[in-house]
């Protein structure tokens, strides 16, 4: 488990973009460009079981300071369903601090 | 993540770790097993799983065989098979102790026959809308699957589905078309291993039984009550088969106090305790008229267009 030094919204981006190839290694994922705006089950084509995947991995790399279950739980399933990478790393980062 | 190679299978796990401090007992483990064809572990992950790992319960959840990102086999869905890989997953995971089971729709049914089959390694039995496997349950499930799988092939389904239940449930309907189109499930499920009567009735296992008043299967918990000798039964009104996910705000303490307390009471005198059970009550007739659409034993279903 590694934590960063630091907490910048850069480096967040950057380690949900190696989260996600490292969930996605076995299945077909095109490399797409991935912004704020980007939204993991409609414009990524994730399902939503890939959601936790993703989460699970990132947890790996932040470890307990992150919580995303008790974080979805918030959520309704509709804001699961359109959870952008942006909103995914706010959450992050606002842990983080 | 992680995958767990068991029985020819890759499964795909979640754990969650109990948090606090444990209890005098040491830590329990509480094990979340979804439904039927449109269904995986993300019905716990994003509702009820994080209630028990607050309340300090670790907490296992998978994706069935041919569900979720768990292999998909094209044969081998009998559900000696689905209770099988539980007790191969829960050997390879190294959980010890005796488990408190939880079981949705179809996941339910793989619970209790597991907890038949293995009740030393059961501490209790929470299904919500669902029934033990019988010779009935088999013949309903399989032409449950075999008749999603025919609609399917119409090309006006899914978009009538998204229409009339969004685009997610579209989403898990046209994932599941892969399970009810490229394998033998339906036929596997008709050629399941049924227990005897007589074992259901001396289960030793207390076991809890949530429905909601509007589905067809509310209709099992008197039955249910009768053949199981530690069985208590629940309604949650205003809601059909799909209670978990509807209402997870209600189930959540529901689930809760059974896995603390309410199993612990059911281990004494059978008789007393079958007349302590929660009625779905008077209302119960005048809901029959509002079903729910989704057909029961499915964790939602794949309705006619």
């Amino acid at each position: 488990m590694t934590s960063p030094a630091t907490v910048d919204e850069e480096a967040v981006l950057a380690e949900i973009g190696g989260a996600l190839r490292a969930v996605l290694d076995d299945l077909e994922f095109e490399d797409v460009p991935i912004t704020r705006e980007t939204r993991f089950v409609e414009d990524l084509d994730l399902e939503s079981i890939d959601l936790v995947s993703l989460t699970s991995e990132l947890r790996a790399r932040y470890g307990d300071q992150v919580d995303f279950p008790a974080w979805f739980a918030s959520l309704e399933l509709s804001e699961i369903i359109g959870l952008t990478v942006g909103q995914l790393a706010d959450y992050i980062v606002g842990r983080l601090r | 993540m992680t995958r767990l190679d068991a029985g020819g299978l890759r499964f795909n796990v979640e754990r969650l770790d109990g948090q606090g401090a444990p209890g005098a007992g040491g830590r329990e483990t509480v094990v979340l097993v979804h439904g039927i064809a449109t269904d995986n572990l993300t019905s716990y992950y994003f509702t009820v799983a994080p209630v028990f790992a607050a309340a300090g319960y670790d907490v296992v959840m998978y994706d069935q065989r041919g569900h979720g990102r768990t292999t998909r086999p094209p044969h081998g869905y009998r559900i000696e098979q689905f209770s099988g890989d539980l007790a191969l997953l829960l050997d390879e995971l190294g959980v010890a102790g005796p488990v408190h089971l939880v079981g949705n729709s179809f996941g339910g049914t793989v619970a209790l026959d597991y907890a038949l089959h293995h009740p030393g390694r059961v501490a209790s039995v929470l299904i919500v809308e669902s029934e033990p496997p019988t010779e009935a349950w088999a013949r309903k499930m399989s032409g449950l699957l075999a008749g999603s799988a025919y609609q399917l092939h119409d090309e006006r389904t899914l978009p009538w589905i998204e229409e009339t239940y969004g685009r997610h449930e579209a989403r898990l309907v046209r994932w599941s078309m892969r399970l009810l189109h490229g394998t033998s499930i339906a036929e596997d499920i008709a050629a399941s291993r049924i227990p005897d009567e007589a074992a259901w009735r001396s289960l030793a296992v207390p076991v809890l039984a949530v429905y909601g008043a509007n589905s067809d299967l509310a209709d099992m918990a008197g039955w249910l009550r009768g053949l199981l000798p530690h069985c208590r039964t629940h309604a949650v009104q205003g809601h059909g088969h799909s209670v978990l996910v509807g209402t997870p705000e209600t189930v959540g303490p529901l689930l809760l106090e059974w896995v603390r307390e309410g199993h612990k009471q059911l281990i004494g005198d059978p008789v007393e305790l079958g007349e302590s059970h929660e009625e779905p009550g008077e209302r119960q007739e005048e809901l029959r008229e509002g079903r729910d659409p989704a057909p029961a034993g499915l964790h939602a279903g794949v309705p006619t267009p």
